[in-house]
């Protein structure tokens, strides 16, 4: 039974609403608008003229190698980050399951880089692992690895996707920590009577279990490597060096403010949009079913 | 087929709480055995400790003159019914039963025909391939039943299996279980705090309170001749009376507060000394004969159609006392009943402590 809350007028809940539409209207349809306009027009850099070139934008780009390449470099950035975050926070939630109840302080800590603003998070990193200063970069050369993320492009995506997985751990954690705990104790020990070892254990009752979670977590974890990860690369490499850490995001920014191309960046933030709704999407139709028992 | 043998077993939990203390059982090969024990007696983790699930601070467990102690859960031989079923939620019934067998390696034809067979024991055939939360309480406890079956163990340990289903299918079940066991002849170590369960299922009750075992017998003579006062208020419903007081009269009364509380025909035990004397509902008679004699004064009558509760206290004090009597049994509408009990169901325990007094 869910209670439900009558008015009594007909105004009251189109004023409640109206703040949200609002916002919702200006800063988000508003922007979308503009950017679906633009990505039809070329616009002279000083912005004094423009013309209309219909889908011009948007063929040129699946013509763009350099596009193209960003492509791969998002999606191998945004798997690699989702995989190991998850990777990583699952191990680390299940250690501190293990020893729950007293460790909340263990818990407290890790919740800690979530905290962090991401341009400053990319700033940790890039102090820690500066080539010159970094104190993370002089222990690497102090095992051997020449650790320069300025000349060598697999090092700079290697470091971003460390820094952006960093900070997502502990979001990741959260949830996976809750998912654990709602497993019965006694799932487990059964599985134990039933001689499954430790290992047979997670990967037959307690991963299972976790279906909904990981799903979610999923999903969230695309959406932010995709999205959410500009001003930490930005902070952190500049997507360089040559295009080596130029995600999606990166290269709208790239495109539009330094290389001024209005049109063609507009075209890409609707081909990102396009990405967006297709992961909503796909997150919507599936949530419902993500219980698997 | 197994038998399992206890040694001094003690548990400690950190914080010092000290679960069960020093614990000597031997359960024979094929025995029933109920723990039973009012909630946090130990219980559960006196049962925990054989199944390997709780460390043993200290004793000896041994399954088949083989010391366990250190045995993970799975190698013990032993398979366990949990409270709330613990089922595998993600898997069908069919894959529930399975799964210990799989783990053991068991060739896919024993694992199919041991389902089949089981399935067939409990009803469960054609729920085979449903979910758990497709199913009702009973028939997910007959679940883990079968999942406990399948795997053949020396050892079946159950924990208050039956207590999260309604009355009616409690008494189902209990009888189902009664014949699983005549039918399987395995060891089963069972825990409850129902007496009711234990006296019904028992070869043998294992009576615990607070981490220790008060006594170990077969139900009737847990009944017939508890050997501590606990025993005799735990075991029977409604629980036992009881009635203190010192001897008088070289041991022909007993007094409580220099009131006559109980009369016996000849005197029993030595005069002077405290008792207290147990009386159990169904042993006293509103009659005015019989070796012991109480005045009673009647509050109210519960009707329960086989008996009849009398509720009252002793005429003589606040002292609670509840008779039962037949149902059809017509009394006179009086406040005040003479009661009388035999000789052969008055218990003595000493008030100091609790111990059976025979005289
Ligand atoms: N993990 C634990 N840590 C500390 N103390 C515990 C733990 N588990 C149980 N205890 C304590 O040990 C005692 C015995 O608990 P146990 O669960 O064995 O009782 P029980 O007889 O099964 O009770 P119930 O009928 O309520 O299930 C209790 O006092 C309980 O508080
Ligand atoms: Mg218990």
């Amino acid at each position: 039974m869910q209670k439900r809350v009558t008015f009594n007028t007909k105004t009251l809940p189109y004023l409640l609403v109206g703040p949200q539409i609002a916002v919702t209207l200006v800063f988000f349809f508003w922007p979308s608008w503009q950017a679906l306009e633009s990505a039809l027009y070329i616009e002279d850099a000083f912005g004094l003229s423009r013309d209309f070139v219909g889908l011009r934008n948007f063929r040129d780009l699946l013509n763009d190698d350099v596009y193209l390449a960003s492509f791969g470099v998002s999606f191998f950035f945004g798997i690699a980050v989702t995989f190991l975050t998850m990777a990583l926070a699952l191990a680390l939630a299940s250690a501190a399951n293990r020893v729950l109840r007293a460790a909340t302080a263990y818990r407290t800590m890790l919740i800690w880089p979530y905290a962090v603003a991401p341009a400053l998070a990319g700033v940790i990193w890039y102090f820690l692992m500066n080539p010159s200063l970094g104190i993370a970069s002089y222990w690497l050369d102090a095992v051997g690895v020449d650790w320069n993320h300025y000349v060598n492009g697999d090092q700079a995506l290697l470091l971003v996707i460390i820094a952006a997985s960093w900070k997502q751990i502990s979001y990741n954690f959260l949830f996976f920590l809750a998912g654990l705990q709602s497993i019965p104790q006694s799932l487990i020990e059964a599985a134990a009577i039933d001689r499954a070892g430790p290992m047979r254990r997670f990967w037959t009752i307690i991963f299972p279990l976790l279906t909904p979670t990981t799903f979610f977590l999923l999903v969230v974890n695309l959406v932010y490597a995709f999205f959410d990860t500009f001003s930490l690369i930005h902070a952190t490499t500049q997507g360089g060096p040559a295009n080596a850490t130029s995600t999606l995001v990166v290269k709208v920014y790239q495109t539009g403010f330094v290389g001024q191309d209005y049109g063609s960046s507009a075209a890409q933030s609707v081909i990102l949009m396009a990405i967006v709704i297709a992961m909503t999407f796909v997150q919507f139709r599936y949530i419902d079913r993500r219980v698997n028992y | 087929m197994a038998h399992l043998s206890l040694k001094s077993l003690t548990k400690v939990y950190p914080g010092n709480v000290t679960a069960v203390e020093a614990a000597d059982l031997d359960v024979a090969d094929g025995e029933f055995v109920v723990l039973v024990g009012p909630s946090g007696c130990g219980k559960s983790t006196m049962l925990r400790m054989i199944a390997g699930l709780e460390r043993i601070t200290s004793g000896t467990l041994k399954i088949d003159d083989k010391v366990v102690n250190d045995v993970e859960p799975g190698h013990r031989n032993i398979a366990m019914v949990f409270q709330n079923y613990a089922l595998y939620p993600h898997m069908s019934v069919r894959r529930n039963m399975a799964y210990g067998l799989k783990n053991e390696g068991k060739p896919k034809a024993e694992i199919e025909a041991r389902i089949n067979e089981a399935a067939q024991m409990l009803r469960l055939t054609e729920y085979l391939d449903r979910k758990p939360r497709q199913l009702s309480g009973g028939q997910r406890q007959r679940v883990a039943m079968g999942r406990a079956i399948v795997r053949q163990p020396a050892v079946f340990l159950f924990d208050e299996p039956l207590s999260n289903l309604d009355a009616k299918l409690r008494t189902e079940l209990r009888a189902e279980l009664k014949a699983l066991h005549d039918r399987l002849r395995g060891t089963f170590v069972y825990v409850t705090h129902d007496q009711v369960e234990a006296m019904s299922l028992a070869d043998r009750i294992v009576v615990m309170n607070a981490g220790r075992i008060e006594q170990i017998g077969a139900p009737i003579a847990l009944y017939s001749r508890p050997e501590t006062r606990f025993v005799a208020e735990f075991i029977g419903s409604p629980a036992m009376n009881f009635v203190e007081g010192v001897l008088g009269e070289g041991g022909a009364v007993l007094v409580s507060e220099g009131r006559e509380v109980l009369q016996f025909d000849r005197p029993i035990g030595l005069a002077g000394s405290g008792f207290v004397v147990g009386l159990r509902p169904e042993h006293m008679k509103p009659s005015k004969g019989g070796f012991a004699r109480l005045r009673f004064r009647r509050v109210f009558d519960e009707q329960l159609g086989a008996d009849t509760l009398i509720h009252g206290t002793l005429d003589s004090g606040p002292t609670r006392v509840i008779l039962r009597v037949d149902g059809a049994l017509h009394l006179p509408d009086a406040e005040r009943l003479e009661v009388g009990v035999a000789r052969e169901h008055l218990h003595l325990f000493d008030p100091k402590t609790g111990l059976r007094i025979d005289t």
